[in-house]
């Protein structure tokens, strides 16, 4: 029987074996979606005939004995930041609404398809993915499957709720300053921000060019590697997207950790976070048998600058619609990217400055070192239309800026990080960054891997 | 913040003008944090190979 807590894998197997129709995996997310989605507000389209007509296709290309690909049959959706062929890009705002269908997919989305899987819908996420929350004021907000109360997190809220509910075994969702991470952890998924220019953005409507990402989310390691791979390596649609070829991590997965070199992240990354949080922390460092810190000066200035490079990217792009529809905007982002348009230049160029200095410091922690641990989130998941500020000790912070005061400066420099679920019983979930050099996804897989079969993380069905 | 909206060809509206002025002096704080630091032999222009 498949049901929500199957993973995308034995669906694959199973499909390909021809134990199962992918018509009725696909029919089960669907109806699974019925039943849950009004409540969790996950999805904005819900494809249906067209999935089903995709896994009717799949099922006759498999009696005629052809291969559909190692994801065949697997339900996938994404956020609505990614361009669907047939579908305006909705990008979480009502302006976009009035764009015409995309003709093509991204690419992410195409190789998904092309690997197999199944695209069954798109979904909500934060508008012109500028938030921590998924409190989308056109849409509405998108709920924590732990807790309906609780933020999903965001800016890719829909693709983790969704995944952390059992809607879809995988997701797609795009990261910044933390919009795939924030929300795995939240929800208590697994969530990969692949190494800058792994991942092809082609497709996806931009926040920040300088450090745009595209990853998936899954609820077991296996899945979130195999659609890794799916999608790495080089697009000519993407002018950053790298041209070296891609390491295929589902085949590090038993390599283990032996001879890997661990280390945690001190300094920013130790302080204004709850107590479960460094706890989770301090747990898969016991596990892992990783007592040496290492630290990165400067971090606070790192979340400066990366604040500073994001609104002036995200207000030039959006100039034009600011002069023209500003009224149509959330307000959650409206005036944020308002302000973003009055930077003055030479703050835009100190930050990009600031940001080449910052990578190389992030470098030499490299030379000795080949995985970093650092919380993913400050606390677990605030409700939904918390207050604007929050006290942590003596220290008042925003509520939803500081969910990613430790995500900012990794995808800031590009680095890739795999943010794994710690979810004890009856408590929310919270989440644990491994960090790694550029383009050693490979390592983060194999610790990923081994903490998930010793049992320290796991993702349930919510 | 009107007139600096103005200068950009913006029309800021009068309900959004206090919120717009409190996030740019978020973002002028931001700025300023990175220009009390000295940054060494940062090159910020992008890597080019023709």
């Amino acid at each position: 029987v498949i049901d929500a807590a199957t993973s995308a894998l034995d669906i694959a197997a199973r499909v390909r074996g021809g134990k199962i129709r992918a018509r009725d995996v696909v029919a089960g997310a669907l109806e699974r979606i019925a039943q849950r989605d009004a409540a969790l507000n996950a999805f904005t389209s819900v494809l249906r005939e067209r999935a089903l007509s995709d896994a009717e296709t799949l099922d006759r290309r498999l009696a005629a004995g052809q291969d559909p690909g190692p994801l065949a049959g697997v339900p996938f959706a994404a956020k609505n930041l990614f361009d669907i062929a047939g579908l305006s890009t909705l990008a979480g705002s009502k302006i976009n609404a009035d764009n015409p269908p995309a003709v093509r997919d991204a690419t992410a989305v195409a190789r998904l398809r092309a690997a197999g899987a199944v695209l069954i819908g798109a979904l909500n996420m934060d508008e012109y993915a500028y938030g921590f929350s998924t409190e989308n004021t056109h849409y509405g907000p998108t709920r924590n499957p732990h807790d309906p109360s609780r933020m999903a997190g965001g800016s890719s809220g829909g693709s983790a709720s969704a995944v952390a509910g059992g809607l879809v075994p995988l997701g797609l969702g795009t990261d910044t300053n933390g919009s795939i991470r924030v929300p795995a952890a939240l929800c208590g998924t697994f969530g990969l921000k692949p190494t800058f220019g792994r991942v092809s953005r082609s497709g996806v409507v931009p926040l920040a060019w300088s450090f745009d990402h595209v990853g998936p989310f899954a609820r077991h390691v296996a899945d979130l590697a195999a659609a890794f791979d799916a999608i790495a390596g080089p697009d000519p649609l993407d002018p950053v997207c790298s041209t070296r070829p891609a390491v295929r991590c589902t085949e590090q997965l038993g390599r283990g950790v032996q001879g890997l070199r661990i280390a945690l992240l001190g300094g920013h990354f130790t302080r204004l976070a709850a107590d479960e949080v460094l706890a989770a922390v301090g747990r898969v460092a016991s596990a892992l048998n990783a007592t040496r810190e290492v630290t990165l000066p400067e971090v606070h200035r790192a979340r400066a600058a990366a604040q500073v490079i994001t609104a002036c990217e995200a207000g030039a792009y959006h100039l034009d619609r600011l002069r023209s529809r500003a009224r149509d905007f959330d307000p959650m982002t409206r005036d944020r990217l308002l302000a973003a348009t009055l930077v003055p230049a030479a703050a835009y160029v100190s930050a990009q400055r600031f940001r080449a200095w910052f990578r190389t410091r992030a470098a030499e922690i490299f030379r000795d070192t080949d995985v970093v641990l650092a919380p993913t989130v400050p606390w677990t998941a605030p409700t939904i239309g918390a207050p604007w500020t929050t006290r942590i000790g003596a220290t008042e912070v925003l509520t939803r800026g500081h969910l990613g005061a430790f995500t900012q400066p990794l995808s800031f420099i590009g680095l890739p990080v795999l943010s794994v679920p710690i979810v004890a019983p009856g408590a929310l979930p919270v989440g644990v960054q491994l960090i790694a050099a550029p383009f050693n996804e490979a390592a983060l897989f194999r610790v990923a891997a081994w903490l998930e079969a010793e049992g320290v993380v796991r993702s349930p069905v919510a | 913040v009107e007139r600096l909206g103005s200068d950009v060809g913006l029309t800021i509206a009068p309900e959004s003008r206090a919120a717009v002025a409190q996030h740019l002096t978020a973002l002028l704080a931001a700025a300023r944090l990175i220009d009390e630091f000295p940054i060494p032999d940062a090159e910020p222009a992008p890597h080019f190979e023709p």
